[in-house]
């Protein structure tokens, strides 16, 4: 890795404030972080610290009320316009109207791919996150945990250079879950984007990253990042070994330092 | 499951058939009101005369209800095209509102012979009062629709740098349409009655004319009088059921269309 790279995502003292009628909500405040090309990072904390709001302001959804935001050098609005972004929402957000293989490829249709090149792709798309039978379905036909992954594979679709996923895997069963991080990680390894992964789980967060930041709540701040120095690709039994468990204790730990 | 559905309202229509029969039967012949037959008549006297008068009474309709359903569609397109405009932009929602609101203050009643009055031809003022009558449910009921996506899902097309267009068209106009229905199943049998009503007014042809008509002959000419009565509220029922046949087949992923369980 060469020293003068630029960051993919650059975070530089970005504080969040929500107005509201009667209140301010001091989301995040003085939040610095800079994510290399290519890494995966996880953001990890509790309810309410601010990790929506952070994967918000990384998509250009929202303004921060302070700081500034870059992506790849320019501004984060330059990167969404460059359609460089895919995002899991923390709800599946599927269009009603849709069929399960045109949710899909909704992503596909708006950069201007054609018919026969979505309709390759909805397949193994389909198929990765075991949902081939429900191509023709509509959403309200699955499950929410089925939902989610519909919601994943059109994240996918058009392998974006930055993926930001909140709480993708929140909704499913331990089994696929556990699945779904390692087809996670074989996809991320083929197409090496960046990703940014929110979740509550701290083992998850450990088997997926490069590096895991722990955010604490009130005002949202950043109190840790861990190095994750476990090597790739990553496998099952990596869950069970001694650096594992100790990766564990020190980012509990760090949740009670705050 | 098709019985429990269609037994409801055959029990329903047979019922209020022999309440009406009987209520007729009453009025005649126990309270023996003057003109009994005028305020309720036999079903079987209808259904007699009925068949020498249903050629009328089709040709008429069908003037009545083509004038209703090609004023329905100006005012549905005027509707439609007034939300989207009033969803874009704060400002022209601010500036057409209130004016839309305030034309439906006007009785159609005196609407209508000032209609009439002005481009004198009885055909374009049934076609304007029906799309007048269509107009405000539409698109009220449209700009409602529009409003009413997700804005997670708005969210996502800002996320794809999505053109303002492509979000209408890929979102918010097909969140709008179930929106859009429920306008137009308001909207469909008002139309037919202002377009009988103009008739009533002044015109040659329609159900409307041979309703005056026959009020006017009188007595000699009840059944018929009836019978062109139950015609007009039954082109009103047929615009309704069509209009719910095009919801179901245009938006079949509302909830009230789910299947749920083994039926089909
Ligand atoms: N649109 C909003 N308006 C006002 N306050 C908000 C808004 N969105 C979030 N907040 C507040 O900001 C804080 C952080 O919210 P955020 O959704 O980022 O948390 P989170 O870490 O994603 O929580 P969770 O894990 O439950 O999803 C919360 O206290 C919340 O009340
Ligand atoms: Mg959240």
């Amino acid at each position: 890795m060469t020293t003068t790279q630029v960051p993919e995502i650059e975070l530089d003292h970005v504080s969040m404030r929500y107005q509201t009628d009667k209140s301010e909500v001091l989301a995040l405040e003085e939040v610095t972080v800079d994510i290399r090309k290519g890494e995966f990072v996880s953001l990890l904390g509790p309810s309410g610290c601010g990790k929506t709001t952070l994967l918000r302001i990384m998509a250009d959804l929202i303004q921060p009320t302070n700081g500034e935001i870059k992506i790849a050098g320019g501004t984060a609005k330059e990167a969404r316009l460059a359609q460089k972004y895919g995002i899991v929402f923390q709800s599946p957000v599927l269009y009603d109207w849709r069929k399960i293989k045109k949710n899909i490829t909704l992503p596909l249709e708006m950069m201007g791919i054609g018919k026969e090149e979505r309709e390759k792709r909805v397949d193994s798309l389909l198929e990765l996150v075991g949902l081939t039978d429900f191509k023709e379905k509509y959403p309200w036909q699955l499950s929410g945990g089925m939902q989610q992954r519909v919601a994943i594979a059109r994240a996918l679709a058009i392998e974006p250079e930055i993926l930001l996923m909140d709480e993708p895997f929140s909704a499913l069963d331990e089994f696929s879950r556990e699945r779904l991080n390692e087809e996670l990680l074989s996809i991320w390894s083929k197409v090496s984007n960046t990703v940014v992964f929110v979740t509550h789980s701290i083992s998850e967060a450990i088997f997926l990253s490069d590096r895991v930041f722990v955010l604490s709540p009130h005002p949202g701040r950043l109190s840790a990042v861990v190095e994750i120095p476990l090597p790739r690709p990553r496998t099952k039994e990596m869950r069970n070994r001694k650096e594992f468990y100790e990766l564990i204790s020190e980012i509990r730990d760090s949740f009670e330092g705050v | 499951m098709l019985m429990n559905r269609v037994a409801p309202v055959i029990v329903w229509a047979v019922s209020i058939l022999i309440v009406w029969q009987c209520l007729s039967w009453v009025f005649l012949e126990v309270l023996e009101l003057p003109l009994a037959q005028s305020k309720l008549p036999y079903l079987h006297e209808l259904a007699r005369t009925f068949p020498d008068y249903a050629d009328v009474l089709l040709a008429e309709g069908a003037v009545t209800f083509s004038n209703a359903a090609l004023g329905f569609l100006f005012g549905t397109i005027a509707g439609v095209f007034l939300a989207i405009m009033m969803s874009i932009s704060k400002w022209v929602e601010q500036l057409t509102f209130p004016y839309a609101v305030a034309s439906q203050m006007i009785p159609i009643l005196g609407l209508a012979p000032i209609v009439y009055g002005i481009v004198h031809d009885d055909q374009i003022s049934r076609i304007l009062i029906a799309a007048y009558i269509t107009f405000f449910p539409v698109a009220l009921n449209m700009l409602r629709g529009l409003r009413s996506a997700d804005p997670s899902a708005v969210e996502l097309m800002y996320s794809y740098a999505a053109k303002p267009w492509v979000i209408y068209w890929k979102l918010r106009l097909p969140a709008a349409l179930p929106g859009l229905f429920s306008g137009l199943k308001i909207a469909a049998p008002l139309a037919v009655t202002g377009a009988i009503l103009v008739e009533l007014m002044g015109a040659t042809e329609g159900i409307g004319v041979i309703m005056l008509r026959n009020l006017y002959y009188g007595p000699s000419h009840n059944y018929m009088f009836w019978l062109t009565v139950i015609t007009g509220a039954f082109l009103g029922i047929v615009s309704y059921l069509l209009i719910t046949l095009f919801e179901r087949i245009l938006t079949p992923w509302q909830p009230e269309f789910r299947k749920t369980g083994g039926e089909d």
